[in-house]
């Protein structure tokens, strides 16, 4: 449910660092808590973006929830096949699922985040 | 036995026709002028072509998703403008010849012409043949409406840079189009021409767009029409427009270029108060131009009224029309003023937008200025669409009701729908707010099952939080 070699943010964002690149999306607890995905609205391509700024929406069935970025950088990719199959971020959100590419100016920051078991404690905090 | 007063209407638009046809009602006889046709920009420019094409591409996205229905289609699925503009016409003319009936049914005299005020009870007409007629009359209604923006940075040659005038006679349909405006005219035609295939920027000077609507429900509509693909660019605006032979290039104030097959100008409407002859009569006028009334309506001279667009309040034809009844009325004896604060507006987009009443941002403000808390006490529902046992066997599931009240008046301040059918629905919205209503009273009330009205009646339960359709919320 929450892979180990992820990120995790607690507006339920991950990364995947992968030099100075950041891959973003959302995780298996927030694709859940939204049900049925049907719309995302992304950042656009160049765009400076802060951490913690919102950065897009996914819209669902049930609701809309903004999506945040844990990094800071620049928007390099988009992931432009979600626009006609949004129902891939439930499907899967670690993979074909994966929101956009970040290019990190601070790759310090991604210590700050949580690891999958600080996430899951995070998450089942929340719960009570 | 006196003879009956005689009122000329200059202008035969959802004002003019509307107030004429009240006016024989009440015994007058009445002369309308009119130079185009009747019904004004609404009938015959406007609302109805509008929604007249509208409907197409509404039946089209359904049709698009017949698989998804369980319908078969053989062979492919396109637009015809030729065929959709011609239908627009057989509408509009349908309607057109309605009013000439329902004139004749009232003695209503209609003088084609254009008309020029010549003094407080009289008015020359100049018919298209050059002749021309002195219209006498013991009361005058000007309702000459507004006209289509002539903006020096937009020169309009009704090919590549248009208006909507053009825009509603679309002989092909263009493969890109720039609509500059974000307004409710500019979003309504960016969900036809999305629709049609064309490939839509919308510039919007504010931060978002449709700025008159509740933030929430804007920004709604900026999804679904981003969803239909169409590019948005808000607080920006054109700085520069660039004409290659067979485009339009917009230079944006952020430095984005857009380059489009036509754009279509949606911003700013003209008065139409000039070469009406309101100096001969000694007629004031505002700062923009517009004709300036009173609560009667009107004009500072006695026995000359104005209504509709021209005088500039709130430029919507059910206002209009609600101006001229209250303008003829007040001529004929029976004292009346029209309620502003009450004005429900339909937008038809794709899905629609219904709004009545106030904003959650004014009404926060409207708290706010006399004291009180504006997080507390302006408390808010809401409910989806999806929701809807309606919604979801239609398959219309995008929307939703947004219902705005005074905690401690228990006043309904405002209501926003967005979604299929929102400017019908709005209608018991405003309807309860006219009645002077609460939240209580509209979810107490029993709506039919199945229908999308039990959306503003769970809206209205949400108040409280106890709508019945809506997942219990973390406390």
């Amino acid at each position: 449910m929450y892979p180990k070699d992820l990120k995790y943010h607690n507006e339920h964002e991950w990364i995947r660092v992968e030099g100075k690149q950041a891959t973003l999306g959302i995780s298996h607890f927030a694709q859940d808590a939204l049900g049925d995905i049907v719309f995302l609205d992304f950042p656009k391509v160049g765009a400076a973006v802060t951490a913690n700024q919102q950065i897009g929406e996914v819209e669902s069935t049930k609701t809309t929830s903004f999506i945040y970025t844990p990094v800071s950088g620049k928007i390099m990719k988009i992931n432009t096949d979600l626009k006609d199959h949004p129902e891939v971020v439930n499907s899967d959100p670690y993979g074909k699922g994966w929101i956009a590419v970040i290019e990190l100016s601070d790759p310090k920051q991604v210590d700050g985040l949580m690891t999958a078991a600080q996430y899951e404690a995070f998450l089942s905090s929340q719960k009570k | 036995m006196t003879a009956p007063k005689h009122i000329a209407i200059l202008g035969a638009g959802p004002g003019g026709y509307v107030a004429a046809i009240r006016a024989a009602q009440l015994g007058a006889r009445v002369t309308v002028i009119e130079n185009q046709a009747l019904g004004g920009v609404c009938l015959n420019w406007g609302c109805i072509p509008s929604k007249a094409l509208l409907a197409v591409v509404e039946l089209g996205d359904k049709v698009k998703k017949a698989a998804d229905y369980g319908l078969t289609i053989e062979g492919s699925v396109g637009y015809d403008p030729v065929r959709m503009v011609a239908r627009k016409n057989k509408v509009v003319e349908g309607l057109v010849k309605g009013i000439a009936t329902l004139f004749k049914t009232w003695n209503i005299e209609h003088v084609e012409g254009t008309g020029e005020l010549l003094d407080a009870k009289s008015l020359r007409v100049v018919r298209r043949d050059g002749t021309d007629v002195t219209v006498q009359a013991d009361a005058i209604v000007i309702a000459t409406g507004s006209s289509w923006p002539n903006l020096p940075l937009f020169p309009v040659d009704g090919k590549h840079i248009i208006t909507s005038k053009e825009a509603l006679d679309l002989g092909s349909v263009p493969k890109s189009l720039l609509i500059v405006g974000g307004g409710v005219e500019g979003c309504e035609f960016a969900s036809l021409y999305s629709g049609l295939g064309t490939k839509v920027t919308v510039v919007e000077m504010m931060p978002q767009i449709l700025p008159l609507e509740d933030e929430e429900i804007a920004a709604f509509m900026a999804r679904e029409l981003k969803k239909r693909g169409v590019e948005l660019y808000t607080g920006t605006t054109v700085e520069k427009v660039e004409r290659p032979p067979s485009t339009v290039c917009a230079r944006l104030k952020d430095g984005t270029v857009v380059e489009a097959e036509q754009t279509l100008v949606s911003v700013g409407r003209g008065f139409n108060s000039r070469g009406i002859g309101l100096e001969k009569a000694g007629v004031q006028v505002g700062k923009r131009g517009e004709i300036l009334v009173n609560d009667r309506l009107e004009t500072n001279v006695r026995g000359i009224y104005a209504i509709g667009d021209v005088v500039g309040k709130a430029m919507l034809a059910h206002v209009a029309s609600a101006q001229g009844k209250v303008a003829v009325q007040n001529i004929l004896g029976h004292a009346s003023k029209v309620s502003y604060n009450l004005i429900p507006v339909g937008i038809f987009t794709l899905p629609e937008i219904g709004r009545v009443g106030l904003t959650e941002q004014q009404a926060r403000e409207k708290v706010q200025a006399v004291g009180r808390n504006p997080e507390t006490d302006v408390r808010i529902g809401r409910f989806r669409y999806a929701a809807l046992g309606k919604a979801q066997g239609s398959g219309d599931v995008a929307g939703m009701f947004k219902i705005i009240t005074d905690v401690k008046t228990q006043n309904i301040l405002g209501v926003h729908i967005v979604g299929s059918h929102a400017a019908d629905l709005i209608h018991e919205a405003a309807m309860a707010m006219h009645l002077g209503a609460t939240p209580a009273k509209m979810a107490e009330m029993i709506h039919a099952h199945p229908t999308l009205s039990e959306g503003l009646m769970e809206a209205a339960e949400d108040v409280e939080g106890m709508a019945i359709h809506l997942a219990r919320k973390k406390s």
